[in-house]
């Protein structure tokens, strides 16, 4: 799906990313962990252009990615679901959902609003279609964020930290809607810093540190065997606290 | 002439003066819905500008921003009315053409209202949308909307829905604004009053007679912006 070829990103003089190699397969579920400001965020933003890198080359589906030129159409097919949600706050959660179909895709308002009860279903919120997302709890708003991008039939998903601003006890529902689309075989590629969902979850994972990929393999070998110091100690500060 | 309060004639005054003032009402009633309507379609066009558009396109515009907001709107009033269409004669006159542009009072005060006041809500509208959340358009772009579309289907909407009671007051402050449209000949409150005035001498009933209209136009109308105002903050809360 993504092939990407020496990736550098700069703000300014600062290094954000550096030199980053990777491919994301069809179908794959990778995630990305390290430490804060090591630039996972950077990286996901660079996949859909939110962000233009500096240098380096992506590839999407063997295109060459070129900023004006493809920005739209790429984001229709790789959707994205932020740390604060970032819902509409002025629409129901139904709108919030139909939206884009409506009016990027042209769908007609009987068949958005169809597809939209369809994932919100499959999210297992149809009792709050009604409502406004400030009515909602924190794991709601999230879930409705991944119906939205899903609302789109993108062929891949970019989580950047989906659950890092939720309430402990709310991280579990919106997992599990991320299991979920997993067992549909949606490409995702998942920023988190919940271990054991990664662990879970991916098909690779992928440890950045100031702005390197330092290390990428299967989830048991990353987290049972690293190869690398760094990794190792991120993994003891968070999973051990030490 | 001594006046004593005796001497005052209030009801004769109102027999001309108040239908009078109920068409000059009429007329300031449109001219603001015009001038509004068109200082907020500026508004929005210089604010938008200002954030987004070519760099040199913005530091002209902070420019114009400074004329404007430099010069009190009566002289931008009269400088339309007179000046403006000399200057397109002698512009006209340049390339061969001889012309007699003229600018009808109506459309040379509604113009001057809605620069001035489009000038000064463009910061009220420019603040507006930079209050707004960078995630918005993050979600929006991601949606696959375009930068033009996020603004005007996303963006806008939030910022207007920040800034109505701002907007308001300036639709309250319009309305009383118009009095000065009588120095370029618009037939409106002001005007029709100091010809009654001077015709008839009641200067006492005819200025208080107008300071009433300004009131009746102007008291019900804030109301309506408060009203919003509690509407809006109140849907805010859901
Ligand atoms: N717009 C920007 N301008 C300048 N520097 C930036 C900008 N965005 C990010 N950075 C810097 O780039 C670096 C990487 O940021 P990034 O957000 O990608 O990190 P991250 O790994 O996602 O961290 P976190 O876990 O805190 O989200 C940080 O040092 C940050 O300060
Ligand atoms: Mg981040």
């Amino acid at each position: 799906m993504f092939n990407i070829f020496n990736l550098q990103k700069n703000y300014g003089t600062i290094e954000v990313l550096k030199n980053i190699t990777m491919r994301i397969d069809d179908g794959e579920v990778v995630t990305i962990i390290g430490p804060s400001g090591s630039g996972k965020s950077t990286f996901l933003r660079c996949l859909n252009l939110l962000e233009v890198a500096t240098a380096g080359r992506i590839f999407y589906n063997g295109t060459l990615l070129d900023q004006e030129l493809d920005s739209k159409r790429l984001r229709r097919e790789v959707g994205m679901v932020f740390q604060k949600f970032n819902l509409f706050p002025m629409f129901t959660v139904l709108k919030n959902v139909m939206y884009a179909p409506m009016h990027v895709n042209k769908l007609p308002r009987r068949e958005a609003e169809t597809l939209a009860y369809e994932l919100l279903a499959k999210v297992g919120l149809t009792d709050r279609a009604g409502m406004y997302p400030s009515q909602l709890s924190g794991g709601q708003q999230q879930r409705v964020a991944i119906a939205r991008a899903l609302a789109m039939q993108p062929k891949m998903l970019l989580f950047d930290e989906p659950t890092s601003a939720l309430d402990p006890e709310l991280v579990g529902e919106v997992l599990q809607v991320m299991k979920k689309l997993r067992q549909d075989g949606m490409t995702m590629a998942i920023v988190t810093h919940e271990m054991g969902f990664a662990k879970d979850v991916s098909d690779h994972v992928v440890f950045m540190d100031k702005g390197y990929v330092v290390e990428e393999g299967q989830p048991q070998q990353i987290f049972n065997q690293p190869k690398e110091e760094r990794t190792q100690q991120f993994l003891n500060r968070i999973l051990l606290g030490v | 002439m001594n006046t004593t309060l005796a001497s005052l004639h209030f009801a004769q005054a109102a027999e001309y003066l108040v239908p009078s003032l109920v068409h000059g009402a009429g007329l300031v009633l449109q001219t603001t819905l015009a001038g509004f309507f068109l200082a907020t379609l500026a508004g929005v066009l210089i604010a938008v500008g200002r954030l987004f558009a070519w760099r040199p396109f913005r530091v002209m515009l902070y420019g114009f921003l400074e004329i404007i907001r430099g010069t009190p709107l009566l002289v931008q009033l009269v400088y339309i009315y007179y000046v403006v269409p000399l200057l397109l004669n002698l512009l006209a006159g340049m390339f061969g053409y001889k012309t007699d542009v003229q600018i009808s009072p109506m459309a040379a005060g509604i113009a001057g209202l809605a620069i001035n006041y489009g000038c000064y809500m463009s910061e009220v509208i420019r603040g507006g949308i930079l209050s707004i959340d960078r995630g918005q358009t993050e979600a929006s772009l991601c949606l696959g909307f375009g930068r033009f579309e996020t603004l005007v289907r996303i963006i806008l909407p939030q910022a207007f829905k920040s800034i109505v009671p701002a907007l308001g007051n300036y639709l309250v402050m319009m309305i009383k604004d118009t009095s000065l449209l009588a120095y370029v000949a618009v037939n409106e409150l002001l005007l029709r009053t100091q010809t009654f005035a001077s015709q008839t001498f009641f200067t006492i009933e005819a200025y208080t007679y107008l300071a009433l209209a300004y009131l009746i136009l102007s008291v019900p109308l804030s109301h309506c912006v408060k009203l919003v105002e509690y509407k809006l903050s109140n849907s805010e809360r859901q």
